[in-house]
């Protein structure tokens, strides 16, 4: 079975400088394979290597999601290829966008059986792409799952739900999102990552994809930096710690907290 | 394309709609509910309010909602409202993903205002983790808006339920269903609550938060890593963008670094008292007041403190 991990080559708003006007400023923020997708690796590892088949890897962003150190991360992480959308016309797209143009390289790669995606990306966090991705390839789309597995021809999937866990049995392709702790990531060992670079990398043409016409959509109004509420920071020397508890304590009756 | 004055609410078999019903009607003149699931719900949903409810019809043993995400595209992108509203839930996720697809509009998530200018919704939403607030014109087509549910709608005069055929359903089925048991958690309320993260070194350790949190009168609750990954607590007693959302009047950050997915959760709180090794930790930047040193000997002393200061 031909199984695609669907990841995000992103940077962590932590490392992100916030203007006072909301403009957010990533030049400092470095790339890395989006904090959840590992566990999408791996749950597609596994279930190749229990139900036989391939992996690939598919990513689409900007030029500046395709580098030498990017491929290493990826192809690292048990993929046997890896497949990208490395193309500045991407900038800034929204998941629309983005889940129509994976919906499109999927197309081209043709006899993808499930696509395994992470629980949310780190830079945007929307938690949509991959069920976007359902809706423009007309799959099943599944969040929260926490165990994938083949049964005969049927995807048998289990994902978490209020109050419990479900089983599903799908038939014919599909698109996973997996839960954030549905598997413990591997650790690139040495061999991996040298075993990285012997890998099958394929640059798709975003041109050549067969996509639909982009939205319009939407004009920019205004940003802003979010309110951090004016805290306080007022600090207690903790030498002296039963007396730092009890001005701390004194201070929350003071502001009518405690 | 053109787009109706109506607004459009998903509604995933679950009739809990206040939170997208309040702000769809301020959008439009028709509210219309789009109901995949139950005829139980869809009855339910017929008397919260809205104008018109249209019917998918009762779904046959074990199809799950997400079966319909093709056939929620198809209404929508057939009525082509100014707007439709679905629950931020996996499966309305999934339901919007499908209205996504068939319409090629971007679903808004972290929406925090909805409003009309003319005849256009105007959305601020939080991005890239709340760390920066944007606010942005729907220009053309539909908007597509995932918000929080919130609680049942209290039942006025029913309107009809018009059954429609979904037409094609996707080839998912539900096999088998295993019930956990949960401990209801009611953080929302509480207000105070004591937040323990990655500080803490040990499971059998959490009995000294579960001290201070009963000293200090309020609920335990955590950073996503100690709810999941390691399991320590329930996963309904994690904060933050992905978790819970609390508004307390006291907050207390033990062992908890600050990062944004966390803070964005406890930005509500009146006050936030923050407890690190680190004088460098980010909570200390979004603290009212705050304690560096070890939590193992500045949790009881602080539960000692509360003790005397609320008896
Ligand atoms: C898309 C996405 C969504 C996320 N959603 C959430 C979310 O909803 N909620 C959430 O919480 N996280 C979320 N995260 C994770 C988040 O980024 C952080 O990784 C997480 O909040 C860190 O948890 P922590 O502060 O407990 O651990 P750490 O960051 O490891 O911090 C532990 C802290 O404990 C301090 N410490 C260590 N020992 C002691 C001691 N003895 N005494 C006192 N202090 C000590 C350390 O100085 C450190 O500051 C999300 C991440 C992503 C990418
Ligand atoms: N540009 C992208 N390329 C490939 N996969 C992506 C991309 N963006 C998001 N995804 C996948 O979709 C998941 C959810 O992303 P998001 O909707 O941004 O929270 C991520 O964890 C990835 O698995």
């Amino acid at each position: 079975m031909k199984i695609v991990v669907a990841y995000k080559w992103a940077a962590n708003p932590q490392d992100a400088e916030v203007g006072p006007d909301g403009t957010v400023d990533w030049s400092r923020a470095k790339g890395a394979v989006s904090e959840y997708d590992p566990v999408a690796f791996e749950l597609a590892r596994q279930l190749a290597d229990t139900c036989g088949g391939e992996v690939v890897g598919l990513t689409v962003g900007a030029a500046s999601i395709d580098s030498p150190l990017a491929r290493k991360a990826a192809l690292s992480r048990g993929l046997d290829s890896l497949v990208m959308v490395a193309d500045d016309a991407l900038l800034g797209a929204g998941s629309t966008r983005l889940a129509a143009v994976l919906a499109g390289a999927i197309r081209a790669m043709g006899d993808v059986d499930v696509v395994i995606a992470g629980e949310s990306s780190v830079d945007v966090g929307d938690r949509q792409v991959a069920m976007t991705l359902a809706g423009q390839l007309g799959w099943p789309g599944l969040n929260s799952v926490r165990s994938v597995a083949l049964d005969g021809g049927e995807v048998v999937v289990e994902r978490e739900v209020a109050g419990g866990v479900e089983t599903l049995a799908v038939q014919g392709p599909v698109v996973l999102a997996a839960t954030a702790d549905a598997a413990l990531p591997r650790v690139p060992g040495m061999k991996e990552i040298l075993g990285a670079a012997k890998k099958p990398v394929q640059l798709v043409d975003l041109g050549s994809l067969d996509l639909p016409e982009a939205p319009a959509g939407l004009a920019p109004v205004a940003t802003s930096r979010p309110d951090s509420g004016n805290r306080q920071g007022v600090m207690f020397d903790a030498a002296d710690l039963p007396a730092a508890a009890a001005q701390l304590t004194a201070a929350l009756r003071q502001s009518g907290v405690l | 394309m053109n787009v109706s004055p109506q607004a459009w609410i998903v509604v995933a078999d679950d009739a809990s709609i206040s939170g997208l019903l309040e702000a769809a009607r301020p959008l439009a003149t028709t509210v219309v509910a789009l109901v995949v699931g139950r005829r139980s719900v869809a009855d339910a949903v017929a008397a919260s309010g809205v104008d018109r409810v249209v019917w998918f019809g009762e779904p046959s043993d074990g199809t799950p909602v997400e079966a319909y995400a093709p056939a929620v595209g198809r209404a929508i992108a057939a009525a082509a409202p100014r707007v439709v509203i679905g629950p931020a839930t996996d499966a309305g996720r999934v339901l919007l993903g499908g209205v996504a697809a068939a319409t090629q509009a971007v679903v808004l998530v972290g929406v925090t205002s909805l409003s009309l200018d003319g005849d256009q919704v105007v959305v601020e939403r939080a991005v890239n983790g709340g760390i920066a607030l944007r606010t942005d014109r729907v220009v053309a087509g539909t908007a597509v808006v995932a918000l929080t549910s919130g609680s049942a709608v209290p039942s006025g005069a029913p309107v009809a339920v018009e059954e429609t055929d979904p037409g094609a359903l996707l080839g998912v089925r539900v096999t088998a269903r295993r019930v956990s048991e949960r401990v209801g958690v009611d953080l929302g309320s509480a207000k105070t609550v004591v937040g323990i993260g990655r500080g803490l070194k040990a499971r059998d350790d959490l009995a000294l938060l579960e001290d201070l949190a009963q000293a200090a009168g309020g609920e335990l609750a955590c950073s996503r890593p100690l709810a999941e990954g390691v399991d320590w607590l329930a996963k309904e007693r994690y904060i933050g963008i992905s978790g819970q959302t609390i508004t307390p009047d006291l907050y207390l950050a033990i062992g908890i670094s600050g990062q944004i997915q966390h803070m964005v959760g406890v930005r509500e709180a009146k006050t936030i008292v923050a407890v690190n090794s680190d004088p460098k930790a980010p909570v200390f930047r979004e603290c009212d007041f705050g304690i560096v040193g070890d939590l193992y000997s500045v949790v009881p002393a602080l539960a000692a403190a509360f003790r005397s200061a609320r008896s």
